[in-house]
């Protein structure tokens, strides 16, 4: 790229050998290590981005990791524990040390995994875990002090003393712990998401050559496919190795010939959660976020009857000193940097290997042009380094790599015998390692498989069959590319087969023959001075895990937790298996005896955002809105969130109490209109639905008249209140429940559940008409004279229409059902009509009451009445209070069982210095009350005898008054308590009264 | 380079057209034993009551079944209260009769995108093959209970009215990517023009 | 998550369920006293083996379930409506 800056250094200086022939020239690609165009890499569309405030270049297709490398810089983090250098390691989802921060129009966000972040036009990145700069790190000095820092060292050292921990020690250990760091301003809106759905009969977990030919032969068997891959394409191994390219277009051209067959690429399979189902977070492009509102992430949930885990197999490390140092990488993740970006990760790498797969890396580069500073090789021939030598490369068999030295990167491999004894010093920019393959394993586990060791392969190998589902390819240990797509196929038959699919469509086109290889020697660690790594981004040494076992935590899950060996992002996906051969070493035990470390879901870090979904914010639950609500919007009401409903609180926008008690008085002196369609109701009919409510309610209503209405309380079987609510008789067989707002729904799976199981036999049915019914109260005095003339044919006097009368009829015209049932402690109405016509109705009543001044008031001034008659909420309907503690016991019905009968009976929940309701007033008329004080005793200020349930200013009475749950309350009766609220510094003193505070002998009610 | 890709070309048509259906809702809920009676019944008053997870459709009316010994049955908007009282006295003795008209919002979705926007919040199996025409089931999306329907003529979804206002801001989000059009009311009579059973 | 196969409305997602408890304890008579009824409320075994629960399909047909289910791996041997479950168990 013509715009790089010139002083843009790639470290390795001009004294190494110059780039081979067949590089392209530095200006036309951009980076200067990018020698050819690459598979995925758009050399006609250059992008710009930033890391660390450098401006680089790179190119469409590139991962972060691809444009970085491209452009010679390799240090891209520091470590967690050791603040020590740390590069690029591998080209994939694996990747345990390069993890950034990008900085977007939304802010900062952390743990971005450079290997598979794609590379966008401005993409502006930053090196994470650093302090002030990469370069130079001030807490690199934890390196130093690292023979200070074992193993438990947190657990060891900061013990004592306890007051330390909250004050100094946590502090400090936050600062320095973590890895990115979240934006300090949190966006304003959400990032949108969303979750699909999805059915499949196969689930294919992986398209390589393994995936892709089940994915043929069950598309040709007309089954519903899903076939996943985390890669930006499908493909596999074949994007890496020419030979394959044409069987590889002949495959992806023929899936779309199959309609129930779909192919999501940039999707990692998350986690297998049993019963087949499946999670998978969907990476957009560009071109598809924009059409998705800029959706980056697209949640997945994947119902499968079966599913093939074709997930290969991972490259592992091999552990020795220095094997962290940037320019140490994979040796596939340095092929998959030349084949698929053109990028070479050095001028003149090594190479450490032990098996003849990884020799790929070797014949690729020499291929391109890339001189070899020469391969190191446990075993002292094999099939693969023959090749290699033919190529010109230096193998150097029965050797080992002991040391890598470099000030910030690699710049020389020291080699050594079997024994130890250094051999010599080879000059290197790179060295490329690779210690075998580990079968992708954690969803076979995951979906119960189980592991047996495998000594030719020196892996842990899942058994090829699991509930509902098969393992096939290098997830089994089946390696090499024709083998595993043989593989592949086999188990596709073997699942159509099980769903009773004929799997006798055309086969894939023949694949290319896998070459012979060598065995591999297993080799874990070259046991030498200085920290060989384990676990990368945890930064655990061989040594650590040593140290574990010594100090007795032998068993691999106790060692996992002291080391903290296999615990981060990555799940030690690279060192795994070499932590648990280090481990068995340490014990003196065969490898297959320790295991290996379950990996859990996630498989990768996915954000909370996608997990969400677009339940957030006003989505985040539905909110239920009442027929009328656009009305009380434009009547000027503040809405209150109960439960899930919008209700109006009060018909003001300003705060304070006075529009509430204007509200209150109004219903007092004259008549008030509220709208309690939040209510829940509950429709009961049946020959045996009289029965069936005497077992529910605590109190009887088989007794109950037609015409008539009760207020009744229902028990939990323990003995608790669990609801209260007024109940009516419309027919013989008719009955309807109103429960409180935020039990309506408790309230009829309860009946629900008791209907089907306890009185299974009972003729009842129940219908949820909540959403039905618009309902309104009408309060106060003047109310009978404000429904009167809209009810034509019924008589209302006192007489005719008595308090808890219910009966149907017209409504202003409508037809509806009207109750005399008061909440407020007034005369008062009950309105319900159906909800389509209740502005009609509603709109009718204040009409009607334009005379007497009747005013719609909300839901603070519904409180404030309902406190001074001492009628109960779901703030005293708490959970924990009996029928007896709020004063209800007269209604316990004394024959008939009924669901809390047995246990309301036990002695504690009768004790009498149980919590009981009263009433409360300040002595001092000024004071104002709040909710949760704590009550005590003057004498005794720091025992609390009870709570405040409910205060509200009165209407009714001068000051506050409120409703309390105290101890023996009903024998306080005249007391002076204190009422204390440490957080508000308060304290009053009150008088205790009974809790029906206003009009006791329900005279109003009744008038 | 790629394999085939999960996804369309962004397309600017109508991926899905929404109309707000109004229509009254009795719900025949069979007392216990009863259901036999309740289905002759029905049968004799010309409208077939159809067996659980599927639609029927006569005389300018729906029945859905979608809870067992159950039936919602849809017709065109009547005055208050008329819809019942017929049913009410009808079958006192077999089924209770509930009006549910208000308590219910409908609408009509219709295009090819349904599926891919209903997948976004209905857990349920939507393919073709899976969910073919007359069937319906009761089931939540957007954590809203809904009544799910597919007729020759679209889809029909009834959910809870105190929610409707949620659900339709929830559908109008999800389904814009799609190309989302609203439409004007449609009738039963239109929904119900053939047989599905 | 669990997908339980309702005999009413087919395979459906646990979430669409609500878990009403041990299928496993039954109401005893009114009569039978508090240690009957606190061993109904309080007292479960916690079996690593097969388990009858009760599942309410609230989002579905509404139903009481009885669903046997392996505590260990989940599987559901058997789904039953609540009425058949409790007329065997009284035959029983």
């Amino acid at each position: 790229m013509a715009g790089v800056p010139g002083k843009l250094r790639f470290s390795l200086g001009s004294r190494r050998s110059p780039i081979g022939a067949s590089a392209i020239s530095r200006g036309a690609l951009a980076g200067p290590a990018r020698i050819s165009s690459g598979a995925l890499t758009d050399p006609s569309r250059p992008f710009r981005f930033r890391f660390d405030g450098r401006e680089l270049a790179g190119l469409a297709g590139d991962t972060l990791a691809s444009a970085l490398l491209a452009n010679g810089v390799r240090q891209v983090g520091r470590s967690f524990k050791y603040h020590r250098p740390r590069g690029i390691v591998t080209a994939g989802p694996e990747e345990p040390c390069a993890l950034v921060d990008v900085i977007g129009s939304s802010g900062r966000e952390p743990n971005w995994i450079a290997t598979t972040l794609p590379l966008q036009q401005g993409l502006v990145a930053e090196s994470q875990n650093r302090w002030p700069t990469l370069r130079f790190d001030l807490r690199a000095v934890a390196d130093r002090l690292g023979r200070f820092l074992p193993a438990g060292f947190y657990y060891k050292t900061f013990m004592t003393p306890g007051w330390a921990w909250e004050r100094l020690y946590e502090p400090i250990i936050r600062r320095a712990a973590g890895l990115g760091r979240l934006a300090a301003v949190v966006p304003v809106h959400a990032d949108p998401a969303e979750t699909v759905h999805e059915h499949a009969d196969v689930l294919i977990v992986g398209a390589g050559t393994c995936g892709l030919a089940a994915a043929h032969r069950l598309g040709a068997a007309g089954l519903r496919v899903i076939l996943v891959d985390q890669d930006v394409a499908a493909g596999g191994g074949t994007l890496l190795d020419a030979r394959w390219s044409s069987w590889r277009k002949s495959v992806c051209a023929a899936l779309p010939q199959w309609p129930a067959l779909r192919c999501l690429t940039r999707t990692t399979l998350l986690g297998a959660y049993g019963h087949g189902v499946f999670g998978a977070l969907e990476t957009l492009t560009p071109q598809e976020s924009a059409r998705f509102g800029g959706l980056r992430e697209r949640l997945h949930v994947i119902r499968a009857r079966q599913v093939l885990l074709a997930s290969g197999a991972l490259e592992r490390l091999i552990a020795f000193p220095g094997n962290d140092m940037p320019g140490v990488m994979l040796a596939g993740a340095g092929l998959s940097y030349l084949k698929r970006y053109g990028v070479a990760v050095g001028r003149r790498p090594a190479l450490f290997l032990n098996n003849d797969e990884a020799y790929e890396a070797v014949f690729a580069l020499a291929a391109a042009g890339v001189q070899c500073a020469g391969v190191i090789d446990p075993r002292p021939d094999s099939r693969a380094a023959a090749r290699a030598r033919t190529l010109g490369v230096a193998v150097h068999g029965g050797a080992m790599v002991g040391a890598v030295h470099g000030r910030r990167e690699v710049e020389t491999v020291t080699i050594i015998e079997p024994d130890g004894r250094r051999r010599f010093v080879l000059e290197a920019d790179a060295l490329l390692i690779s210690g075998g393959y580990t079968p992708a394993s954690a969803l076979a586990t995951q979906l119960g498989a189980t592991l047996a060791w495998d000594e030719s392969l020196a892996a842990f190998i899942p058994d090829a069959a699991v509930a509902a589902g098969r393992i096939a390819g290098g997830a089994r240990g089946v390696f090499g590319l024709a083998a595993a797509a043989r593989d592949g196929d086999a188990a596709a038959c073997a699942i159509a087969a099980e769903l009773g699919r004929a799997a006798d469509g055309a086969s894939c086109p023949e694949p290319p023959p896998d070459a012979e290889a060598s065995p591999l020697r297993a080799l874990w660690e070259v046991r030498a001075r200085g920290k060989a790594f384990v676990d990368l981004q945890n930064d655990v040494t061989a040594d650590d895990i040593r140290l574990a076992a010594q100090e007795g935590y032998e068993q691999l899950e106790h060692m996992k937790r002291y080391t903290t060996f296999g615990m981060a992002t990555d799940q030690g996906r690279l060192g795994g298996l070499v932590g648990c051969a280090v481990l068995a070493s340490a014990r003196g035990v065969p490898l297959p005896e320790v295991g290996l470390l379950r990996a859990r879901p996630f498989a990768q870090p996915i954000p909370f955002a996608a997990l969400a979904g677009p339940e957030v914010r006003e989505h985040y639950r539905p909110r239920r809105r009442l027929p009328l609500h656009e009305w009380h919007e434009s009547a000027g009401a503040t809405f209150v969130t109960t439960g899930l409903w919008l209700r109006p609180l009060v018909y003001a926008r300003e705060s304070g109490w006075s529009p509430v008690l204007d509200e209150a008085r109004a219903v007092r002196k004259c008549a008030g209109l509220t709208d309690v369609s939040t209510l829940g109701k509950i429709d009961v009919q049946g020959s045996d639905a009289a029965r069936f409510l005497d077992l529910i309610y605590a109190n009887t209503f088989s007794t109950l008249a037609v015409g008539r209405a009760r207020y009744g309380i229902m028990l939990r079987e323990d003995g608790m209140l669990l609801d209260d609510g007024t109940t009516s008789r419309l027919a013989p067989e008719h009955f309807l429940i109103t429960t409180t707002t935020a039990n309506s729904t408790a309230v009829l799976e309860h009946l629900e559940f008791h209907l089907q199981s306890t009185c299974a036999a009972l003729d009842v049915l129940l219908t949820d008409v909540t959403d039905q019914w618009a309902q309104f109260a009408l309060a106060g005095p003047r109310s009978r004279e404000v429904v009167g003339p809209l009810v034509h044919g019924l008589e209302l006097s006192n007489e005719a229409f008595p308090f808890m009368a219910a009966t149907e009829g017209l409504i202003a015209g409508v037809p509806g059902r009207l109750f005399r049932i008061s909440f407020s402690g007034e005369l008062a109405y009950e309105i319900a009509v159906p909800a389509a016509q209740a502005l009609t109705v509603w709109s009718a009543l204040l009409e009607a009451g334009t005379r007497f001044d009747l005013r719609p008031y909300g839901l603070d001034a519904l409180n404030t009445l309902r406190i001074e008659k001492g009628h109960l909420t779901t703030a005293e309907l708490n959970g924990n209070t009996t029928a007896d503690d709020l004063g209800l016991q007269r209604l316990l019905k004394k024959q008939g069982d009924f669901i809390g009968r047995t246990l309301a009976q036990r002695a504690g929940l009768n004790a009498a210095e149980r919590l009981q309701l009263v009433g409360v007033r300040p002595t001092d008329r000024s004071e104002r009350l709040r909710n949760g004080s704590q009550l005590v005793a003057r004498e005794a200020p720091d025992v609390s005898l009870g709570y405040l349930t409910s205060a509200t200013p009165s209407v009714e009475f001068e000051g506050w008054v409120g409703l309390a749950l105290l101890s023996g309350g009903r024998q306080r009766l005249g007391q002076r308590l204190l009422a204390c609220s440490p957080i508000h510094k308060e304290t009053v003193e009150l008088q205790i009264l009974g809790s029906h505070m206003l009009d006791p002998e329900n005279a109003r009610v009744r008038s | 380079m790629s394999g085939p890709e999960s996804t369309t070309a962004p397309d600017t048509r109508a991926g899905i057209t929404c109309a707000p259906l109004a229509v009254d809702v009795i719900e025949l809920a069979a007392r216990r034993e009863r259901t036999q009676v309740l289905k002759a019944l029905a049968a004799r008053r010309g409208l077939p009551l159809p067996a659980l997870g599927w639609v029927a459709a006569a005389r300018s009316t729906l029945v859905l079944a979608a809870r067992p010994e159950r039936w919602l049955v849809l017709s065109a908007p009547a005055p208050p209260g008329v819809a019942l009282s017929s049913w009410r006295s009808a079958c006192a003795a077999c089924a209770a009769a509930i009006e549910l008209s208000s308590a219910l919002s409908a609408l009509h979705l219709a295009g090819p995108a349904v599926r891919d926007v209903l997948a976004r919040g209905c857990r349920l199996d939507l393919h073709p093959a899976a969910f073919v025409p007359g069937s319906t089931a009761a089931t939540s999306m957007a954590q809203v209970p809904v009544v799910l329907s597919m007729l020759p003529a679209g889809w029909l979804l009834l959910t809870p009215s105190s929610t409707a206002r949620h659900f339709r801001e929830w559908l109008t989000a999800t389904a814009t990517p799609f190309g989302f059009v609203s439409a004007a009311g449609v009738t039963v009579a239109s929904l119900s023009g053939e047989s599905t059973q | 998550m669990l997908r339980i196969p309702c005999p009413w409305c087919g395979v459906r997602d646990e979430s669409e369920f609500r878990y009403r408890g041990d299928a496993t304890r039954l109401r005893p008579s009114a009569e039978a006293g508090i240690d009957a009824f606190t061993a109904y409320v309080y007292q479960r075994d916690n079996p690593c083996d097969w388990h009858s629960e009760w599942w309410l399909h609230v989002a579905g047909c509404r139903r009481l379930l009885r669903v046997v289910r392996h505590t260990l791996t989940h599987e559901i041997r058997s789904v039953e409506p609540a009425a058949d479950a409790l007329a065997a168990e009284r035959a029983r």
